[in-house]
């Protein structure tokens, strides 16, 4: 099932990826985060048939991908999985919402231009996401997450199944092989063993938490875990990259700005 | 008699009523012992480790020390005192990277943050493996994950170290670099294992267990070397005695 | 059923945050109260576990297709709704950053959809009632297949409103809800059946492992079967009944669930095409003398949207130049 081991290598992606010694990686998680959410909250508040407006917001997508030498390509790779869904939501509007729209000398129809618009705010939203994540470890973001006071029991759930994961995609992926190599034919796993197939697995990763456990408590744990404050500080630098780019959203979010350096300049020329 | 030392009396041990996996175990091992714990799978080698460290409570008779009666009450000093090295190290390593995971340990028992750090270098030290500290678990081979779940224990300082099957799924290499960290390890330890050439490398002494019960308990060369012995409790002799024959 | 960050608006992203906020706090005040230390690493390997095993793919017989387990259920019916809840939403976060699987804006929208309704309604309305007397192949197959089916269906007709409470699309609600619903009553189907077998394996190897299944007495929910029953009909009668009525009587439902269910501000001004062409005609006229001269208005719009896309590329690109320009130098 090459599903799973591409989802394997995806994880080791990532994280390689986050653990470069960028300048984008460094800027402290909390910004980055919270920038990330503000950034999706803004693209996903324009009207919907604000197309051009939304594309200023592009801005950011382009400089951040030139920023940590990220590329577009594994990026756009992720689309996969988000295009489909909003497709098919936005689909029908060209069907139901039919009034003509002149936009810039071309006749549309109202609803391709909302789909249009949600197509590039899904795409932004993904792309934005993946800047985050490639720029930002899952140890650092849930750092991050108890800056902002997320209960330590979810921080630290969120960080063991992070650690787990891959485990568990191998022994997955070893299982369901050793059961493809001996039922030839089938493309999944048969119902008959639905049951037993996963139920083993389910039973040895109970076993496997039981010793996970057993060695946090010779370890010393009583329930709590101990993190280390101050694993980030906070610079000038990470507070004026938020700054900054906020205000640039701002003003992205009020003034159609394609449109107005589009009037400048053409009216320069003409 | 030294400070350092663990006392088994007459321990018996099951998971269900009338089925006993251990059946009257005693021993004594003192502060520079080092002792092999051999026999057949499922003869209670793995049990009778965890017990020593309290992970299975219920059983009969006595385990004391450093002459603390092991009971509920003692279990947090008694685990200040003893390392136990899981047989798999995946369940030993469960932070994100090798420095929280020793940290993990020296945290819990409330040290300040300064010392701790010098309690994770030094343990990352004493292993020789100071430039995996910021690596992932993930991205170590199985004979780094064990030589920094060997660290995890050390920032502990333990009097005792317990370990399960500390050579399974290591390269040759990695089981010597395995074997010169273990022999460098002063203190009292237990090793339980198959790989009885390992224990001829690094146990002083061996002690036997078939059905739950000692057979015997000696010097290791003379123990490994009795292949009739050896063959009657499902096990044979170490590969280089074979070879000698 | 992961929702993209698209498919929400801001405030109702907001107000699913804020209900989902407050079912973990709650849970988190729970599994603190249960004060057993072996929980956490429980739902840290399990949450890994759903991870992975939702990767398998389970033949359905007589189809071609597919089948993935349902987590909610499963891990409810294993660590009990507040651990499970909990572990969902790791599950979900992670989910969401590493895969792209629903967004980080949409994120409140899928834990309440995905995990809410599988652990609170799942274990503690469907679950628990039906394992109070103690459990059983059937009972456990019948509770698994009924709360995958309930609560998935509940979590489809929350992501149809939340879609349309963003104004989203023009699907009228009617159609909207009369096609996922079906959609996911066969999902619904098929995952309860896997969970099912999942845990009737559970239970015959190692039956302690079970949330509540034997019988013990805490006080709160007790509910008889029939009372669960009733429930569940009651809740059955409610979903089809509001689906009939909007299927065929109400063209416009979009109007109806905006006002009903969000209720922003944020909701008005999406109205219509009137403020396509407002927004439009705002974007000319905003600066009206650097308009393209002698031109009609629209041709004035295209070429300053080219012109002006080209301009806004030139300047990203050198700032990035710039900036990698003195990066190189400081390092140097």
């Amino acid at each position: 099932m090459s599903k799973i081991n591409s989802a394997i290598y995806e994880i080791h992606h990532l994280e390689k990826l986050a653990s470069r010694d960028q300048w984008v990686n460094q800027i402290h998680p909390l910004v980055k985060l919270c920038l990330t959410i503000l950034y999706i909250a803004m693209v996903v508040s324009y009207s919907k048939y604000d197309l051009i407006g939304l594309a200023a917001m592009g801005v950011y997508l382009f400089i951040s991908f030139q920023l940590a030498e990220l590329s577009f390509k594994d990026a756009l790779w992720r689309l996969r999985v988000v295009l489909p869904i909003v497709c098919a939501v936005g689909i029908v509007n060209p069907f139901f919402d039919r009034i003509p729209v002149e936009i810039g000398g071309l006749h549309l129809n109202a609803g391709v231009l909302s789909m249009l618009t949600l197509m590039m705010k899904g795409s932004f939203a993904v792309l934005a996401s993946y800047i985050l994540i490639a720029t930002t470890t899952i140890e650092s973001i849930c750092y991050a997450l108890r800056l902002l006071h997320v209960p330590t029991i979810l921080v630290t759930q969120i960080l063991l199944t992070y650690r787990y994961i891959t485990l568990l995609l191998e022994e997955v992926n070893r299982i369901t092989q050793a059961y493809a190599l001996r039922a030839p034919n089938q493309k999944g796993v048969h119902f008959k063993v639905w049951g037993s197939l996963t139920g083993q697995l389910l039973l040895r990763s109970i076993d496997r938490a039981n010793d996970v456990f057993e060695s946090m408590t010779l370890r010393g744990y009583r329930g709590e875990f101990k993190y280390v404050g101050e694993k980030h500080r906070m610079r000038r630098t990470d507070l004026l990259y938020f700054a900054v780019w906020g205000l640039l959203f701002g003003l992205f979010r009020r003034i159609p700005v394609i449109l107005v350096l589009g009037n400048l300049v053409g009216g320069i020329f003409a | 008699m030294s400070h350092i030392h663990i006392d088994v009396e007459h321990l018996s041990f099951g998971y269900e009523k009338g089925r006993r996996i251990l059946d009257d175990v005693s021993f004594h091992a003192g502060e520079h012992d080092s002792v092999g714990l051999v026999g057949a799978n499922g003869v209670g080698k793995s049990t009778l480790l965890k017990l020593m460290v309290g992970l299975h409570p219920g059983f009969e008779g006595a385990i004391r020390v450093e002459e603390i009666p092991l009971q509920k009450e003692t279990l947090s000093q008694i685990r200040e005192k003893i390392g136990y090295v899981f047989q798999d190290s995946d369940s030993q390593l469960f932070m994100s990277t090798a420095y929280e995971d020793i940290a993990f340990a020296p945290r819990n028992y409330g040290l300040p943050e300064k010392e701790v750090e010098r309690r994770v270098n030094e343990a990352l030290e004493t292993v020789g493996i100071s430039y995996l500290k910021d690596r992932h678990p993930y991205q170590m081979s199985g004979g780094e994950k064990k030589l920094v779940s060997i660290a995890t224990i050390l920032s502990m300082t333990p009097d005792i170290i317990l370990m399960d099957e500390p050579s399974v799924a290591l390269d040759p290499r990695n089981r010597r670099n395995l074997i010169r960290i273990l022999n460098s390890f002063e203190h009292l330890k237990i090793i339980a294992s198959h790989d009885l050439d390992m224990i001829l490398d690094t146990c002083s002494r061996t002690i036997l267990m078939a059905g739950g019960k000692i057979i015997c308990d000696g010097p290791t060369e003379e123990i490994l070397s009795d292949q009739k012995l050896l063959e009657e409790n499902g096990l044979e002799l170490p590969l280089c005695m074979q070879r000698r024959n | 059923m992961h929702m993209a960050d698209a498919l929400v608006a801001p405030a109702v992203a907001g107000t699913m945050y804020v209900c989902s906020a407050a079912a973990a706090g709650y849970s988190v005040k729970k599994v603190r109260e249960e004060n057993d230390a072996k929980k956490i690493p429980i739902m840290g390997v399990m949450g890994a576990f759903v991870f992975a095993t939702q990767m398998i793919n389970f033949t359905i017989p007589g189809t071609g297709s597919s089948g993935h387990l349902c987590g909610g259920m499963l891990l409810s019916a294993l660590l009990g709704p507040y651990a499970g809840f909990l572990t969902m939403i790791g599950v979900l976060l992670i989910q969401c950053l590493l895969f792209a699987d629903g967004g980080l804006l949409a994120f409140g929208c899928n834990v309440w959809n995905m995990a809410f309704y599988g652990c609170f309604i799942g274990a503690l309305l469907i679950w628990k009632p039906m394992m109070k007397k103690g459990a059983s192949r059937a009972k456990i197959i019948l509770a698994s297949i009924l709360g995958c089916v309930l609560t998935l269906q509940m979590g489809a007709f929350s992501v149809t409103l939340e879609t349309l409470a963003s104004g989203i699309t023009e699907l009228p609600f009617g159609v909207f809800v009369s096609t996922m619903q079906p959609i996911h009553l066969a999902i619904g189907l098929v995952e309860g059946l896997i969970t099912a077998a999942v845990l009737v394996f559970v239970y015959e190897a190692r039956p302690e492992l079970l949330f509540a299944a034997e019988g013990e007495s805490s006080g709160a929910g007790r509910f008889s079967f029939k009372k669960t029953i009733a429930v569940l009909a009651v809740a059955a009668v409610l979903i089809g009944g509001g689906l009939s009525l909007f299927a065929s009587s109400n063209p416009d439902g979009l109007e109806w669930s905006m006002e009903r269910v969000a209720g922003s501000t944020e909701l008005e001004a999406e109205g219509g095409i009137y403020e396509a062409a407002a927004s439009a005609q705002e974007a000319t006229s905003l600066l009206p003398d650097y308009a393209f001269k002698n031109s009609d208005s629209a041709l004035g719009t295209t070429f300053s949207g080219i012109v002006g896309g080209l301009v806004v590329v030139l300047l990203c690109t050198c700032s990035c130049y710039a900036f990698r320009f003195f990066r190189k130098k400081k390092t140097a």
